[in-house]
């Protein structure tokens, strides 16, 4: 639902992801939201959204890091992640504290405010980026939970459509899974790795010079297939597109 | 050629030895693409399909929630007819339900449409142990059967056979012997082969994917005929289906046939959807002289307290279709009767979640069988459940509940959590060279095959807290 | 305890019954409500036309032809085993609308059922437009095997009896007794097993030829 009336309090969830690997999306997030009109902190003591204990069906230390991230988080006037798989854990919540109703109740008030980055500016903020460009060729990767769980389709594209100069390129697949699944590609790595050959035979088949995203745990996994495999491919999240920080690519930080 | 090797028990070892498989790969890209294409223009051409599966799901539920109302419906309704209704809590009572009935028949031959109950009670092994010989009539099943394999796929159990796998059976066990090249050809060679013993079994045995409270009927939704010719010429007509199959009336059967078999095969309607009613009635020139019902338990009244969703399965093959894991390792590497996102959902019921905990694990969690099911199971959400149950009972290895026990420790002390990161992230850029690492010691399922890319210098938090934000755009590429 | 009482108690115990028989029958009829407001489109409004689309569709492979009446039935028989190369010979369904026609102009029509039939003669009991599904209820005019042994199978359908649904089908059956088979008959035989590629006449007929009467 839009809300472009206010300059909403916009708690920004960094994801561990994104803290520990690689901070220029979670700049990128920062300079995006202040741009579509939001007052954005970043509260100092998250971590975690829980998602490796939920997936593994530890449920009792998957509630712990709920608790803190609804403590931190319950109230700004949205939490805004730039991961839909952190989005749609957080929205998760509810889930796991149908025995605690009070809890619920907290969990569910921040659901309902929480959203994933790119459908956060175009569907709440109705923002588009202005006075980007970027002369490249690039092909969209969907996150199946930003995807499926969120329903984040429309919005990265309709971002990236307003860079001037960036040529978007179709990607065969685009909506299949990329293999990394969080503890899935630790776990059964081998099939993890199947399914990441095919997903970047599909990317190197676009002959795109950039591969864009919303999630970093899929694009590392690509990334890192791409560079084993010899492609020349560059990896961005589409944030850091969208902010104009697109100069290092993954993986290509100098030391 | 040699013989193949027993499979390795392992679901590990069984999935990397289907990765090398390059046979299967191809085998598996035609079959699930072809499903997958066939699907997708039978939803296109359907603008109200959600809508449609939600309905559908209402209808399945609606019988669940009725359960023992409409089950005893159906019996009653079935035994009017002059049927028999059996009873079995189990695989072992359901199979001796069978067998008793063929000794009771003095059956020697015994045809079977495919029934995918029959291969989770392991029906095969039960009839060739009791001496009776077993005619597979549906075109996979008896290509399977040839080969002494299980089923790979719930829809074509024989999808990880190529065309020249079938031509080497057939030359081998038909009894012309000729080696064809065409697909026509063999199935016109099956046909042949086939015929006779339709005719010369005493019993015949069928699946059902409908049983209809309001009439006493079971339903068959097949393409080749096969379930006809098993169930009428024989003096013995067996059923063998799990009590979830249970719906309320005909118009239901039939409106959930609607979506089943596009999710299936993007059909409108298979070639034969019949329901079957009773033996043979006055004046009828064909059919059974008896007709049994062996209704089976199986972990259906488990499934019911704690996976209700899962009962309405109604078997149409989608989500291995559109699964990335069972395109990628076919059938057989799950081990049980079903593959797949609804074989990783039931195998722990049958076969227990210790031994079969790899099924709900090996999954990527990204929704997609959820989305194509006609019946809308939540299927990431059974598998997440089955993870929970397997953790709380302490099947999941050490070193991961500690692992996850430190990670939630420290991530709940954010101090804690800042300076363990300033420690790590130095350490792990260590391993790194020129933006990359090409070997994590802690992660070789990762390194074996990708890159990782070395972590950020400082976290994004360390950075925002030291007040290093850079505002203001950089260079554009 | 026998099975069958140790299935309903667990049922009982899970799902006890906490409604009238008519209060749970007037739930499943709502569904099936609902199910109607979701319907797939129909190509066409005439009923006949629409059959005719759906069961000569690739995927359906049947063919079809349009007679004035059972009369002309025996000649347009007699035009397919010709075609086909096939004896003059038909095993008759012996439904009395084909029994009580002149075949013996044209053919033999007095051939028994068997396993190698090469062509059989049937009558529908109706037809389902969404589908081009033909209706079959076994009885003595209509034993099963008439529609699953033949290589050819020709099949007369008045086009009177098409109706659009398969709840249309539903409500004409509602209090009828059931009969011992419902055959709902889409297309001839088929199978993707080997390879996912269509062979015809897995073990039912290769063809289906359908006379729509009137």
């Amino acid at each position: 639902m839009q809300d472009k009336s206010r300059t909403p309090r916009v708690g920004l969830f960094a994801t561990c992801l994104v803290d520990a690997l690689r901070p220029n999306i979670g700049f990128s997030a920062l300079e995006l939201l202040r741009a579509a009109g939001c007052d954005v902190a970043i509260p100092k003591a998250q971590t975690c959204c829980g998602q490796p204990a939920y997936n593994s069906g530890d449920d009792a230390n998957a509630r712990k890091l709920a608790r803190q991230v609804i403590e931190i988080f319950e109230d700004f006037d949205y939490l805004v992640a730039p991961s839909g798989s952190c989005a749609l854990m957080i929205r998760s919540y509810p889930e796991l504290f149908s025995h605690d109703s009070a809890l619920a109740d907290r969990a569910r008030k921040l659901a309902a405010r929480t959203y994933e980055l790119l459908s956060f500016l175009v569907d709440v903020r109705g923002f588009r980026p202005v006075g980007v460009s970027c002369k490249a060729s690039a092909t969209y990767h969907d996150t199946c939970s930003g995807l499926r769980g969120l329903g984040v389709k429309a919005a990265p594209r309709e971002l990236l459509a307003a860079i001037d100069g960036l040529e978007m390129r179709p990607l065969e697949g685009e909506e299949t899974c990329c293999g990394f699944g969080g503890t899935f590609c630790m776990k059964y790595s081998e099939i993890s790795d199947a399914i990441v050959a095919e997903k970047t035979a599909n990317i190197q088949a676009t002959g795109a010079d950039l591969l864009l995203g919303g999630d970093l745990g899929c694009l590392i996994n690509m990334a890192g297939k791409l560079r084993r495999s010899g492609s020349a491919t560059r990896v961005f999240h589409a944030a850091e597109l969208l902010a104009g920080r697109a100069i290092h690519a993954i993986g290509e930080e100098t030391p | 050629m040699n013989a193949p090797s027993p499979p390795p028990e392992d679901f590990r070892a069984r999935a990397k030895r289907a990765l090398g498989d390059r046979n299967l790969k191809i085998a598996l890209d035609r079959t699930t693409g072809n499903a997958r294409t066939k699907r997708a223009a039978a939803v296109a051409a359907w603008p109200a399909f959600d809508r449609a599966r939600e309905a559908a799901a209402a209808i399945k539920d609606h019988a669940l929630q009725n359960f023992p109302y409409y089950l005893e419906r159906f019996e009653r309704n079935a035994l009017a007819s002059g049927a028999k209704v059996h009873w079995a809590r189990d695989a072992k009572e359901a199979c001796a339900a069978v067998i008793a009935i063929c000794r009771e028949a003095q059956a020697k031959t015994v045809t079977r449409s495919k029934s995918m109950l029959g291969e989770e009670i392991g029906l095969p092994h039960a009839l060739a142990e009791a001496g009776l010989r077993r005619v597979e009539t549906d075109l996979a099943e008896h290509i399977i059967q040839l080969a002494g394999e299980t089923p790979s796929h719930i829809i074509w159990p024989a999808a990880h056979r190529t065309r020249e796998d079938v031509a080497k059976l057939f030359a081998k066990h038909h009894r012309d012997h000729l080696l064809l090249t065409e697909i026509e050809a063999m199935v016109a060679s099956a046909r042949q082969e086939l015929r006779d013993d339709f005719f010369a079994a005493e019993v015949g045995i069928s699946g059902a994917n409908f049983l209809v409270a309001e009439t006493g009927a079971i339903c068959t939704i097949t393409n080749e005929g096969n379930a006809e010719l098993t169930t009428t010429p024989p003096r013995v007509h067996i059923v063998t289906a799990g009590i979830e199959k249970i719906v309320a009336t005909t118009e239901h059967a039939l409106q959930l046939t609607r979506v089943l078999v596009r999710s299936a095969t993007g059909a409108d309607l298979t070639q034969y959807t019949t329901f079957h009613c009773g033996p043979k009635r006055e004046g009828d020139r064909d059919g059974p002289e008896e007709f049994h019902i062996v209704l089976v338990d199986h972990g259906r009244t488990q499934m019911l307290e704690e996976m209700p969703e899962m009962l309405r399965c109604v078997r149409c093959g989608a989500c291995l279709n559109h699964c990335v894991v069972y395109t990628k390792i076919g059938g057989h590497a799950y081990g049980g009767a079903y593959p797949g996102p609804m074989g990783a959902a039931l195998t722990p019921v049958f076969d227990g979640l210790m031994e079969t905990r790899d099924l709900p694990h090996a999954c990527t969690m990204n929704g997609l069988c959820k989305q194509v099911c006609p019946v809308d199971i939540p299927l990431p959400t059974l598998l997440r459940d089955w993870r929970a149950k397997s953790f709380r009972r302490g099947f999941e290895p050490r070193a991961l509940k500690l692992a996850l026990a430190l990670w939630a420790f420290v991530a709940s002390k954010p101090a804690l959590y800042r300076a363990a990161l300033a420690v790590a992230l130095p350490l792990m850029r260590r391993l790194g060279n020129n933006g990359w690492i090409a070997k994590l010691p802690f992660a070789p399922g990762w390194t074996n095959t990708r890159d990782f890319p070395s972590p950020a210098k400082r976290s994004f938090l360390a950075q925002v807290r030291s007040g290093e934000k850079k505002v203001g755009s950089g260079e554009k590429k | 305890m026998s099975a069958r009482h140790d299935i309903f108690t667990a049922l009982r115990r899970l799902r006890p019954q906490e409604f009238s028989a008519e209060t749970i029958e007037a739930r499943a009829r709502k569904l099936a409500r609902a199910m109607q407001d979701s319907l797939p489109p129909l190509e066409c409004s005439d009923l006949c036309e629409n059959f005719i689309a759906r069961v000569t569709a690739e995927k359906v492979g049947a063919t079809v032809e349009r007679l004035a009446g059972w009369p002309d039935l025996p000649e347009a028989v007699a035009r397919y085993a010709e075609m086909h190369g096939l004896e003059k010979e038909v095993a008759l369904q012996p439904d009395p609308r084909l029994q009580t026609l002149d075949w013996t102009v044209f053919l033999r029509a007095d051939a028994p059922l068997r396993p190698d039939s090469m062509l059989a003669v049937g009558a529908a009991r109706g037809g389902i437009a969404e589908t081009g599904s033909l209706v079959f209820h076994s009885g003595p005019e209509a034993p099963t095997l008439y529609g699953f042994l033949p290589l050819h199978h020709i099949v007369a359908l008045e086009a009177r009896t098409i109706v659009a649904r398969f709840e249309d089908y539903a409500a004409a059956e509602q209090g009828q007794p059931q009969p011992r088979n419902v055959n709902f008959i889409t297309g001839a035989s088929g199978t993707t097993d080997i390879e996912g590629v269509l062979a015809r006449g897995a073990h039912g007929p290769r063809r289906l030829h359908i006379l729509i009467v009137g």
